[in-house]
């Protein structure tokens, strides 16, 4: 953002939903109806605008049109744009896993041809888990962690050619996801290439401090998903075919929207490091799952954006 | 919401059943998302017994201590005040008399509604309210028709509770709904003129008008000197084969469990199909300088939160009325 006028900081709604339709449970994709009320609802509450999945882009075209089309609907109902892309990608050692050197091509192929179609619109970021699920990638050795960071130092020279930021994000179950881990990545890419999406739940999960973490690497921080968690990953949470989200044994629902009783993130701290390091632009608000357990998207969507008004707008104004 | 028109959020859509809307976080958490929406009032709905929580003057107090405990408990969740409270004399409670079930048609039950209406009006005017919005007769299947004298005799217990609610300095309004005894255009006149102006004004309730086969936007251009208080909501249906008649009509109508089998009445703002004329309604209440208070509601139209997102879309983005 720019310009004396535009404020520091504005909220983004990752784009997690489910509702009942007249047909049973639905996400918003399911009809243009649907849709719209989905954008009504986090228009309603604040938010300025949206993020989404790459792979939302198939429905893009056949329901709307392309990107752009899709997101003259997002506009009509009174939001700005889309501003983040996350690239869910099926890791597979076969043919696509960044420690694997002989499937960088691949990789890189694939976001020649993913940022070309989102050429259309404009996008901040492009958000991606650098590396596989945890149990294809252990032992997480010092030169898979180098062939990886090697790997998204090349593919954000790609995407900064079509002015969008790479930015990793680390899901507990990541092969990237403990604090030395970390570093070691950070360590190994470069920063005009390589950014940080600082997602708070997730890191607490792996036992990572997201506020100490993000005042170490505020510099390349392009984004955040801020969400809350109740629960610190055990045992081994993190390595649980399909998808440990899902499968890990000791936990049915990991996350909660922001101000959640018994929360892990200390969202005042996060937002005062925010501030602290004049952080300005977008933070995206993410509760996936919200719905598990007896959870309702709508109602954790305006509990959040309540919690970012009247808690988080009140440290950095 | 910001406007020259003061903007309130009902409550009662979250209570659905009587064991849902207990516990003080989950008050919170609707509160919350009334006031994310943008409203910073609220109005009640009495309700009856130890799991109506925030729906009995007696229950309240106990919970939060005083009407400023009560207060400061909205207030945490940034909600400022209450605008208004709504009761059915007809509802039996609990509280009065051990679940009497008595109607405003019997003249022998006035004394004792009177008597039901004393903590009601003490906790409306003790949280700073300005209206007690009251169900003025009960259902139309449940009796024969009223004639002249029989509304006459309804609006003479209003009249009695509207002197106790203006010596307590609030307002009462009846509110029309689309089952009533009283259901003609006609016989709403007929109660209005039954009742004092000075203390007994009316609750226009545009989809209930609508569903009962009255224009909300005529009748309040022909009546808005009567008009203390509304709620906006819409409805895709008119009761148009006279099914408020029916036994039970609360269920084989309003539930969809015979006739249309129609399940839903009530809408959002703006919701397709929808038979109110919404900006045409604001727009009288603009005309007329309209003073009171405009709640939004969706009575039992699905999810809540959804309900109160898209309630609260369609006056910013379709009315142009600004979150506060």
């Amino acid at each position: 953002m720019t310009g004396a006028d535009e404020r520091r900081i504005k909220w983004s709604y990752m784009d997690h939903w489910r509702s009942d339709g007249p047909a049973g449970p639905v996400d918003q994709w399911h009809s243009h109806r649907t849709m719209s009320a989905f954008l009504k609802q986090v228009k309603a509450t604040g938010f300025d605008a949206i993020d989404t999945f790459d792979f939302r882009i198939w429905q893009m075209y056949g329901d709307y049109g392309g990107p752009a089309k899709y997101q003259e609907m997002v506009q009509d109902h009174g939001l700005e744009r889309i501003v983040n892309t996350f690239h869910a990608a099926d890791y597979d050692v076969r043919t696509y896993a960044p420690h694997l050197p002989e499937t960088h091509e691949n990789i890189l192929e694939d976001f020649r041809v993913t940022m070309g179609r989102w050429s259309e619109i404009r996008l901040d970021n492009i958000i991606v888990m650098p590396a596989t699920l945890y149990y294809d990638m252990e032992p997480i050795t010092a030169d898979k962690i180098k062939y990886t960071a090697e790997c998204w130092n090349k593919v954000g020279e790609i995407t900064a050619g079509y002015g969008v930021r790479l930015t990793c994000h680390h899901e507990f179950f990541c092969g990237i996801q403990s604090e030395p881990d970390l570093e070691t990545f950070y360590s190994h890419t470069d920063d005009r290439y390589v950014s940080l999406f600082v997602d708070t739940a997730q890191h607490c999960i792996a036992s990572v401090d997201p506020v100490a973490f993000y005042r170490r690497h505020a510099h390349r921080v392009s984004g955040f998903h801020f969400k809350d968690t109740r629960n610190v990953a055990t045992g081994d949470d993190h390595r649980h075919r399909p998808d440990s989200e899902i499968m890990a044994p000791t936990t049915g629902k990991w996350f909660y929207e922001m101000g959640t009783p018994h929360g892990l993130v200390d969202f005042a701290a996060m937002m005062t490091a925010v501030r602290d390091n004049d952080y300005r632009g977008w933070i995206s608000v993410e509760h996936d799952k919200a719905n598990k357990e007896g959870g309702d998207y709508s109602e954790s969507t305006a509990i959040s954006r309540w919690y970012a008004k009247n808690v988080l707008e009140e440290i950095y104004r | 919401m910001r406007d020259t028109l003061r903007w309130s959020y009902a409550l009662n859509q979250w209570n659905y059943r009587l064991d849902v809307f207990v516990r003080h976080e989950d008050q919170q958490r609707a509160l919350k998302t009334v006031s994310a929406c943008g409203f910073d009032h609220v109005e009640l709905a009495s309700g009856t017994g130890r799991w109506d929580n925030i729906a009995r003057p007696e229950v309240i107090l106990l919970n939060h201590g005083s009407h400023q405990g009560f207060l400061d408990f909205l207030r945490r969740a940034r909600v400022q005040g209450v605008s208004s409270m709504f009761w059915d004399p007809q509802a039996p409670a609990e509280e009065e008399e051990g679940y009497a079930f008595r109607s405003t048609a019997d003249p022998a039950d006035h004394d004792a509604i009177v008597e039901w209406a004393r903590p009601l009006v003490d906790f409306v005017a003790g949280v700073g309210a300005e209206q007690l919005v009251v169900r003025p007769v009960g259902s139309a299947w449940m009796s024969p028709p009223l004639d002249a004298d029989g509304i006459k005799l309804v609006g003479e217990v209003w009249n009695r509770i509207g002197e106790l609610t203006s010596a307590a300095g609030v307002g009462l309004a009846l509110h029309y709904d689309c089952l009533g005894a009283v259901h003609t255009a006609d016989e709403l006149r007929a109660l209005l003129a039954a009742t004092d102006p000075a203390t007994v004004g009316f609750a226009l309730d545009t989809a209930e008008l609508t569903v009962g086969g009255i224009d909300p936007v005529a009748f309040y251009r022909e009546d808005a000197e009567r008009v203390t208080h509304v709620h906006l909501k819409d409805t895709r249906y008119a009761d148009t084969g006279e099914e408020y008649r029916m036994p039970g009509a609360e269920s084989t109508m309003l539930k969809g469990g015979a006739g249309r089998r129609i399940e839903r009445w009530f809408f959002e703002l703006g919701t397709e199909g929808g038979l109110v004329d919404v900006p045409g309604f604001v727009a009288a209440l603009r005309e007329r300088d309209y003073g009171g208070w405009v709640v939004v509601e969706s009575d039992h139209g699905g999810n809540p939160a959804e309900l109160a997102m898209l309630n609260s879309w369609y006056l910013q983005h379709e009315l142009g009325i600004p979150k506060r």
